[in-house]
């Protein structure tokens, strides 16, 4: 009697030490290893067209984002203390390492285009400060009169001044961030400054987002901790649950740092899966070993850990196995990070179920039985009474839930229509936050903190300088500007137009492309012997084969930036007339690109995993129809999730749009569990009233509590200061409700209708 | 006996004169040994100009140019004569040995049938979109820097004195030039030039010079900025120099009848 025994307790010690030494391993591994991938630029895929063609342009013009800096002054900038911080901050950003001293744009550095009849000039706005009242009317009418300069890096009221930082997207860091802010500070007083622009939006994401899931995650899980007490009362029962998740996430990022790749800001979401489908397999062995240890009161701690393995193990690795192969479908995706993603969370699932399986029977092995509370009798009597009214209310107004979901449904597919992925970054902060006021302030001043880069491409040297290609451009600048999210635009075409200008006694009239490409070459030949040529390479190619035009964007909103595309895409067929092609570049182009891409693979992974589960189902239970059944709930809890993000119009983002996967993960684990139940109680009575109540009591319970948990941890978010983290844990705990709900209504239902399992039976029974 | 000592006398004496006069040498007095070196009254010559950009795509521009001295102004005159769409533009400069006098330029753009003035302000200005400024084509005085004689040493086989000259004007484009200066033809055969920050900003090489009627003339250099990774080729060809080029070639009206 004694050595069987002994041999499973010190089985299950050697177990329990064995995945705590790997476990502490992994977490050696993952302190050593483990890097924050924090350039967003290494999440694009490299070899899609649409990012060689914009990285190609990037270079060729040298575009990069800016930090817009902000002076200033309400009485006005042309002073000499203002113009002297404007002066004295570009020469201090220029002196920064992370800054190319050309890459600066200020009044300062900025050249200013000038002619009388008779004579031209490029000269500086100002070098020496400007002392005197003369002098200072001298600038001002100087910038007054050059459209290249005013309103562009002067405001129009004449109390702002724009300086230009062009960073390279490489040397982006938090101290970098910081180091810009405490400079902007020190020049504080009486002027006031304005640190906006990409950079600035990123870095304030990238420092702020950790930031707030610092707090918010510790609260997250300790309010997890929480209910998973409640609803399992029992100290151990809850350790051991949050064990299997703890140790299967430590696991996961453990062998990514083992195989070095990195921890991408997507990977985060490997943790939110495992908590939510990791808590499940406890749940569920702990609430079958309640339900045992109810009906056997005397039981044996061995016996009751044979029969929660043999009453569960085949439901948790077929859930975990399903689970599993839906997150690998994500390797379909272009995007790495997201390969990852689907990779080490199918791992992380896979570990989870080994954890569930070993570490919750050796557990109770090593430290026995969870001890019994006489009140719990009660109220497993009560919840009991509940699980029975619900399946029968359930079958009773089936009708009515049929109905509601029918009509959910069809909402919900109209709304998904509408569903839009939004690649703004701002559009991340709360509305009223530091960072988008001071982007709402500039762009009300000044162009627009955004650029999208119109890149016109031809196989003709000298191309960009034929005055009807040049026309057509000033047309399209013009139409582009027309909408009220471009606040200007900057192409060669308004160099052309200021010389032409110029030339001919500041004469507004002359502010066209003149007729003669001879004279559009000899301007610029000009303009090369008497400015700074390096301007014309931002625009143009040394070729005239290539050209760039500058569109200032006032909002980073996809939508935003897709109506000016619309615009200028309309531009397509005049250009191809002169055999010239459209094509976009910059980071804000590469983002939308890069957000569609996302949401293009998740949908296709989305629609792969469940042809692939409904196949895995089909197999496990050895009937097609349970494939279409189990699906249920993850089509479900996808359709309405995306149908409630269109009809709210939500927006989806990198991140968000990950959390349908969470649907196919936990409405695999709903619909598993219900109907390996729902089989075993069939076969065993025979009996569907009672097959329903009890699989409603076992299964249903033990999803009720996966749902409850995680939903309270997920609300938390909610309280976060932080809007994508506040739309994480509405997600969250939305599938979670809906995958829950779905399940135990029209799931259930449909299973109910199908008489799955009484076929045989039913004409006997019904023909009594 | 005698002879050889006084020979030795001499010889020794001469050595000592020699080495006297070259510890007298400042780096005042070479730059301006090179800038009043004789160049010949006037000089006609074809400029092929080629500027490469940091991913080598290259611009060439052929120009026809003369130049003639006028005691207290130069004047040169330029002709494009390729590319074909700037042909016949042509570009006029006076300089003037007066300290403070800017140049007078003007420039003649056929499609405009215009003569146009240009007004330098500065000749820190880059020429025609070269890395070149003004200055750097040989036109700063000598008073405008404070030189040093740094040291003595070989460049590619000739001796040649280094010295460093620094600007006296505050926010000169340069913070310091550092030039190879041929002992014995004082021509800048390597220029180093340092920008406003100190950082490192062009290379000059000199990469093939030749006597031409007698003058020793710079015939193929090189500038490189390093900073934008960009150069500027400049070659000389049918160099003539002292051929008596007629005062009136350096006139509006030559300009737009072009040549």
């Amino acid at each position: 009697m004694k050595c069987p025994k002994n041999k499973h307790l010190i089985g299950s010690i050697i177990a329990l030490v064995l995945i705590l030494i790997v476990s502490l391993l992994f977490m050696d591994r993952m302190i050593e290893n483990s890097r924050m991938e924090t350039d967003l630029d290494e999440y694009m895929p490299y070899d899609h067209p649409a990012f060689v063609f914009s990285d190609q342009a990037e270079e060729i013009f040298n575009i990069n984002d800016g930090i817009l800096i902000a002076v200033e002054n309400k009485e006005g900038i042309y002073n000499p203390s203002t113009l002297k911080k404007i002066k004295d901050l570009t020469r201090q950003l220029q002196k920064m390492d992370e800054i190319n001293k050309d890459d600066v744009t200020s009044l300062y550095t900025a050249e200013n285009i000038v002619g009388t009849e008779g004579s031209l000039d490029v000269k500086d706005f100002y070098n020496k400060i400007p002392q005197t009242e003369e002098e200072l009317k001298q600038l001002q009418s100087a910038v007054r009169s050059n459209e290249m300069v005013f309103k562009r890096i002067v405001s129009e009221n004449e109390q702002i001044a724009l300086i230009v930082a062009e960073i390279d997207d490489d040397v982006f860091t938090i101290e970098f961030y910081h180091a810009i802010l405490d400079l902007t500070k020190s020049y504080e007083g009486p002027e006031k400054l304005h640190v906006a622009g990409v950079p600035i939006v990123e870095g304030t994401l990238a420092y702020l987002a950790p930031k707030d899931m610092m707090i918010m995650v510790p609260i997250v899980i300790a309010v997890i901790i929480l209910v998973l007490y409640f609803v399992m009362r029992s100290v151990r029962n809850t350790i051991f649950t949050l064990l299997v998740v703890l140790f299967s996430t430590i696991w996961a990022f453990g062998l990514m740092a083992v195989i070095g790749i990195p921890i991408y800001s997507v990977s985060t979401m490997i943790p939110v899966m495992l908590i939510a489908i990791g808590v499940a397999d406890g749940i569920h062995l702990y609430s079958h070993l309640d339900l045992y240890l109810f009906e056997h009161p005397d039981a044996k701690k061995l016996d009751a850990v044979k029969d929660m393995i043999k009453g569960m193990w085949k439901p948790i690795v077929m859930t975990s196995v399903t689970t599993a192969v839906g997150f690998i479908s994500l390797l379909t995706s272009e995007v790495y990070p997201i390969k990852y993603f689907g990779l080490f969370t199918a791992f992380g699932v896979l570990m989870a179920m080994v954890f569930s399986l070993v570490l919750i029977p050796a557990s109770i092995i090593v430290f026995g039985l969870p001890r019994r509370k006489v009140h719990q009798e009660k109220s497993k009597e009560e919840s009991g009474k509940f699980s029975y009214k619900f399946a029968e209310g359930a079958v009773k107004f089936k009708a009515l839930v049929i109905s509601v979901t029918v009509i959910i449904i069809v909402i919900s597919v109209i709304g998904i229509n509408e569903v839009w992925i939004n690649s703004s970054f701002l559009d991340k902060f709360e509305k009223d936050s530091d960072i988008v006021l001071t982007d709402a302030f500039i762009n009300q001043h000044f162009g627009g903190t955004n650029t999208l880069n119109v890149i016109l491409e031809s196989d003709d040297q000298d191309k960009f300088k034929e005055p009807e290609v040049q026309r057509l451009i000033d047309k399209m600048q013009a139409d582009v500007e027309s909408i009220d999210v471009v606040g200007n635009s900057f192409s060669l075409a308004d160099y052309i137009k200021r010389m032409n200008k110029v030339m001919n006694a500041d004469n507004e009239a002359y502010n066209t492309i003149p007729e003669s490409q001879n004279l559009i070459a000899q301007y610029l030949l000009l303009y090369e012997m008497s400015g700074d040529p390096d301007n014309l390479w931002k625009v143009v190619d040394y070729d005239y084969k290539l050209a760039n035009v500058n569109v200032q964007l006032k909002s980073d909103n996809s939508k935003e930036v897709n109506r000016a595309i619309e615009i200028l895409d309309k531009y397509k067929a005049d250009f191809e007339k002169y055999n010239v092609n459209i094509n976009y570049a910059g980071s804000g182009y590469k983002a939308l690109v890069f957000t569609d891409l996302i949401l293009e693979g998740q949908i296709t992974s989305l629609l792969l995993s469940l042809l692939l589960i409904i196949i895995l189902l089909s197999v496990m239970f050895r009937k097609i129809s349970i494939g279409f059944i189990g699906s249920i709930p993850i089509v479900i809890t996808a359709v309405i999730s995306f149908g409630l993000m269109g009809i709210f119009n939500i927006a989806l983002s990198t991140t968000t749009a990950l959390i349908s996967s969470i649907a196919v993960g936990i409405g695999i684990d709903y619909a598993v569990h219900f109907i390996e139940r729902y089989k075993i109680y069939a076969l065993e009575s025979g009996n569907k009233e009672l097959t329903i109540k009890e699989t409603m009591h076992h299964s249903g319970r033990a999803i009720s509590f996966n749902a409850v948990v995680v939903i309270a941890g997920f609300l938390v978010l909610l309280f976060s200061v932080f809007p994508p983290n506040r739309s994480l844990g509405a997600l969250v705990s939305l599938n979670m409700f809906t995958s829950f709900i779905g399940t135990v209504t029209i799931m259930f239902l449909v299973l109910y209708k199908s008489n799955m399992y009484f076929k045989k039976k039913r004409n006997s029974n019904e023909n009594k | 006996m005698k002879l050889t000592k006084i020979i030795m006398t001499l010889l020794v004496f001469a050595i000592g004169i020699t080495i006297h006069a070259q510890e007298n040498l400042t780096g005042q007095k070479i730059i301006e040994n090179v800038y009043y070196r004789e160049t010949g009254e006037d000089a006609t010559s074809e400029l092929t100009m080629t500027l490469i950009n940091s991913r080598g795509d290259e611009r060439v521009r052929e120009i026809k140019q003369y130049s003639k001295d006028f005691g207290k102004e130069e004047k040169s005159i330029m002709f494009f004569q390729a590319p074909a769409d700037v042909r016949n533009t042509s570009f006029m400069n006076w300089s003037y040995d007066e300290e403070g006098k800017d140049d007078d330029q003007w420039i003649y753009l056929p499609a405009l049938k215009k003569v146009k003035r240009i007004s330098s302000d500065s000749k820190s200005d880059y020429f025609m979109g070269s890395d070149f400024t003004y200055d750097d084509l040989g036109d700063r005085h000598p008073s405008e820097d404070t030189h040093k004689l740094l040291r003595e040493e070989k460049l590619n086989g000739e001796d040649c004195y280094v010295v460093e000259s620094i600007p006296k004007e505050e926010n000169y484009m340069y913070s310091k030039t550092v030039v190879w200066v041929s002992k014995d033809k004082w021509i800048g055969l390597k220029k180093e030039f340092y920008d406003e920050d100190g950082d490192h900003l062009k290379n000059l090489t000199v990469e093939k010079y030749d006597k031409i009627d007698g003058f020793w003339t710079i015939l193929h250099s090189v500038m490189h900025n390093i900073q934008k990774d960009h150069r500027t080729i400049m070659n000389l060809k049918d160099v003539k120099l002292n051929t008596g080029i007629d005062d009136n070639m350096f006139t509006e009206r030559m300009m737009k009848r072009g040549i």
